[in-house]
Protein backbone atom coordinates (compact mmCIF):
# COMPACT_ATOMS: atom_id res chain seq x y z
CA UNK A 1 0.00 0.00 0.00
CA UNK A 2 1.00 3.63 -0.27
CA UNK A 3 1.93 4.25 3.42
CA UNK A 4 4.51 1.44 3.33
CA UNK A 5 5.88 2.81 0.05
CA UNK A 6 6.29 6.18 1.75
CA UNK A 7 8.16 4.56 4.64
CA UNK A 8 10.50 2.79 2.25
CA UNK A 9 11.25 6.10 0.52
CA UNK A 10 11.94 7.93 3.74
CA UNK A 11 14.62 5.57 5.08
CA UNK A 12 17.92 7.45 5.29
CA UNK A 13 16.30 10.86 5.58
CA UNK A 14 15.91 13.28 8.45
CA UNK A 15 12.55 12.62 10.05
CA UNK A 16 10.39 13.60 13.00
CA UNK A 17 8.79 10.69 14.83
CA UNK A 18 5.79 11.77 16.90
CA UNK A 19 4.75 9.38 19.63
CA UNK A 20 1.24 9.00 21.03
CA UNK A 21 2.52 10.70 24.19
CA UNK A 22 3.28 13.86 22.19
CA UNK A 23 7.07 13.53 22.43
CA UNK A 24 8.98 14.16 19.19
CA UNK A 25 12.17 12.46 18.13
CA UNK A 26 14.16 14.10 15.34
CA UNK A 27 16.91 12.17 13.61
CA UNK A 28 18.03 10.19 10.59
CA UNK A 29 15.83 7.15 10.00
CA UNK A 30 18.07 4.09 9.85
CA UNK A 31 15.41 1.45 9.48
CA UNK A 32 11.99 0.35 10.56
CA UNK A 33 9.90 -2.81 10.51
CA UNK A 34 6.31 -3.86 10.01
CA UNK A 35 5.37 -3.02 13.61
CA UNK A 36 6.80 0.49 13.13
CA UNK A 37 9.63 -0.18 15.54
CA UNK A 38 12.11 2.50 14.50
CA UNK A 39 15.88 2.88 14.59
CA UNK A 40 17.18 6.46 14.48
CA UNK A 41 20.65 8.05 14.36
CA UNK A 42 21.62 11.44 15.84
CA UNK A 43 18.37 11.57 17.73
CA UNK A 44 17.03 14.62 19.56
CA UNK A 45 14.07 14.40 21.90
CA UNK A 46 11.63 17.32 22.01
CA UNK A 47 8.92 17.61 24.67
CA UNK A 48 6.43 20.45 24.03
CA UNK A 49 8.82 21.75 21.40
CA UNK A 50 11.70 21.96 23.88
CA UNK A 51 14.87 19.90 23.32
CA UNK A 52 15.20 17.63 26.33
CA UNK A 53 17.66 14.91 25.33
CA UNK A 54 20.07 13.76 22.67
CA UNK A 55 20.90 10.19 21.80
CA UNK A 56 23.52 9.01 19.32
CA UNK A 57 21.39 6.04 18.37
CA UNK A 58 17.88 5.17 19.48
CA UNK A 59 15.35 2.39 19.10
CA UNK A 60 11.70 3.36 19.46
CA UNK A 61 9.06 0.70 20.08
CA UNK A 62 6.37 0.69 17.44
CA UNK A 63 3.28 0.67 19.66
CA UNK A 64 4.13 4.17 20.90
CA UNK B 1 30.04 -9.56 6.88
CA UNK B 2 26.83 -11.16 5.61
CA UNK B 3 24.72 -8.50 7.31
CA UNK B 4 26.77 -5.73 5.70
CA UNK B 5 26.35 -7.23 2.25
CA UNK B 6 22.59 -7.42 2.71
CA UNK B 7 22.57 -3.75 3.59
CA UNK B 8 24.66 -2.95 0.50
CA UNK B 9 22.17 -4.89 -1.61
CA UNK B 10 19.30 -2.87 -0.20
CA UNK B 11 21.13 0.36 -0.93
CA UNK B 12 21.80 -0.85 -4.49
CA UNK B 13 18.10 -1.63 -4.95
CA UNK B 14 17.24 1.81 -3.67
CA UNK B 15 19.71 3.40 -6.10
CA UNK B 16 17.96 1.63 -8.97
CA UNK B 17 14.58 2.91 -7.85
CA UNK B 18 15.91 6.42 -7.31
CA UNK B 19 15.23 7.85 -10.79
CA UNK B 20 11.62 6.70 -10.62
CA UNK B 21 11.21 8.13 -7.14
CA UNK B 22 12.80 11.44 -8.18
CA UNK B 23 10.37 11.70 -11.06
CA UNK B 24 7.43 11.41 -8.72
CA UNK B 25 8.92 13.80 -6.16
CA UNK B 26 9.42 16.59 -8.70
CA UNK B 27 11.91 18.97 -7.35
CA UNK B 28 12.24 17.87 -3.74
CA UNK B 29 15.87 17.85 -2.55
CA UNK B 30 17.60 14.46 -2.90
CA UNK B 31 17.71 12.46 0.32
CA UNK B 32 20.85 12.90 2.42
CA UNK B 33 22.50 9.61 3.22
CA UNK B 34 24.40 9.47 6.45
CA UNK B 35 28.01 8.58 5.74
CA UNK B 36 28.94 8.41 9.42
CA UNK B 37 29.74 4.86 10.40
CA UNK B 38 27.86 4.04 13.56
CA UNK B 39 26.32 0.96 15.10
CA UNK B 40 23.54 1.49 12.62
CA UNK B 41 25.67 1.14 9.49
CA UNK B 42 25.22 -2.59 9.95
CA UNK B 43 21.58 -2.47 11.06
CA UNK B 44 19.13 -3.99 8.64
CA UNK B 45 16.22 -3.91 11.02
CA UNK B 46 15.65 -2.06 14.29
CA UNK B 47 16.18 -5.14 16.48
CA UNK B 48 19.75 -5.38 15.22
CA UNK B 49 20.56 -2.30 17.30
CA UNK B 50 19.34 -4.10 20.38
CA UNK B 51 21.36 -7.18 19.47
CA UNK B 52 24.50 -5.08 19.14
CA UNK B 53 23.87 -3.65 22.63
CA UNK B 54 23.79 -7.03 24.42
CA UNK B 55 26.13 -7.10 27.43
CA UNK B 56 26.48 -3.34 27.07
CA UNK B 57 25.09 -0.55 29.20
CA UNK B 58 21.81 0.74 27.82
CA UNK B 59 19.43 3.56 28.59
CA UNK B 60 15.75 2.59 28.52
CA UNK B 61 12.85 5.02 28.58
CA UNK B 62 9.64 3.55 29.99
CA UNK B 63 6.02 4.67 30.14
CA UNK B 64 5.06 6.50 33.30
CA UNK B 65 8.02 8.91 33.25
CA UNK B 66 10.59 6.32 34.20
CA UNK B 67 14.08 5.62 32.97
CA UNK B 68 16.44 2.71 33.46
CA UNK B 69 20.19 2.46 33.10
CA UNK B 70 21.71 -0.99 33.24
CA UNK B 71 23.49 -3.80 31.43
CA UNK B 72 21.33 -5.57 28.87
CA UNK B 73 21.51 -9.33 29.16
CA UNK B 74 18.50 -10.49 27.16
CA UNK B 75 15.58 -9.28 25.10
CA UNK B 76 12.83 -10.67 22.90
CA UNK B 77 10.43 -9.56 20.19
CA UNK B 78 8.06 -8.02 22.75
CA UNK B 79 10.94 -5.93 24.12
CA UNK B 80 10.82 -7.86 27.38
CA UNK B 81 14.34 -7.37 28.76
CA UNK B 82 16.62 -8.64 31.46
CA UNK B 83 18.95 -6.01 32.89
CA UNK B 84 21.54 -6.12 35.66
CA UNK B 85 23.12 -3.40 37.85
CA UNK B 86 20.10 -1.26 37.16
CA UNK B 87 19.41 2.26 38.31
CA UNK B 88 15.78 3.33 37.86
CA UNK B 89 14.90 7.02 37.79
CA UNK B 90 11.27 8.00 38.40
CA UNK B 91 10.18 11.57 37.64
CA UNK B 92 7.49 12.63 40.10
CA UNK B 93 5.45 15.82 39.78
CA UNK B 94 4.43 17.32 43.11
CA UNK B 95 1.69 19.92 42.93
CA UNK B 96 1.38 22.28 45.84
CA UNK B 97 -2.31 22.40 46.84
CA UNK B 98 -2.23 26.02 47.95
CA UNK B 99 0.03 27.71 45.41
CA UNK B 100 -0.74 25.36 42.51
CA UNK B 101 2.99 25.25 41.84
CA UNK B 102 4.26 21.98 40.33
CA UNK B 103 7.72 20.70 41.10
CA UNK B 104 9.45 17.79 39.41
CA UNK B 105 11.63 15.63 41.58
CA UNK B 106 13.41 12.36 40.91
CA UNK B 107 13.25 9.11 42.86
CA UNK B 108 16.02 6.60 42.27
CA UNK B 109 16.02 2.87 42.88
CA UNK B 110 18.64 0.21 42.31
CA UNK B 111 18.31 -3.46 41.35
CA UNK B 112 20.91 -6.14 40.86
CA UNK B 113 18.80 -8.02 38.35
CA UNK B 114 15.59 -6.83 36.73
CA UNK B 115 13.01 -8.19 34.30
CA UNK B 116 11.27 -5.50 32.28
CA UNK B 117 7.94 -6.23 30.58
CA UNK B 118 8.08 -5.12 26.99
CA UNK B 119 4.81 -3.23 26.73
CA UNK B 120 6.16 -0.51 29.00
CA UNK B 121 9.20 0.21 26.87
CA UNK B 122 9.27 3.41 24.83
CA UNK B 123 12.89 3.85 23.78
CA UNK B 124 16.22 2.03 24.06
CA UNK B 125 19.56 3.76 23.47
CA UNK B 126 23.24 3.50 24.43
CA UNK B 127 23.77 5.58 27.58
CA UNK B 128 26.79 7.58 26.36
CA UNK B 129 25.25 10.97 25.60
Amino acid sequence: GSPSDFLKQVVGEHVVVRLNSGVDYRGVLSCLDGYMNIALEQTEEYVNGVLTNSYGDAFVRGNN
Amino acid sequence: MKLYRRNEQRRANWQELKPALEATRRGLPPPARSSRLSLFAMAVEPFDLIKVSLSERVFVKLRGDRELRGILHAYDGHMNMVLSEVEETIYVVDVDEQTGESVVRTVKRNCDMLFVRGDGVVLVAPPAR
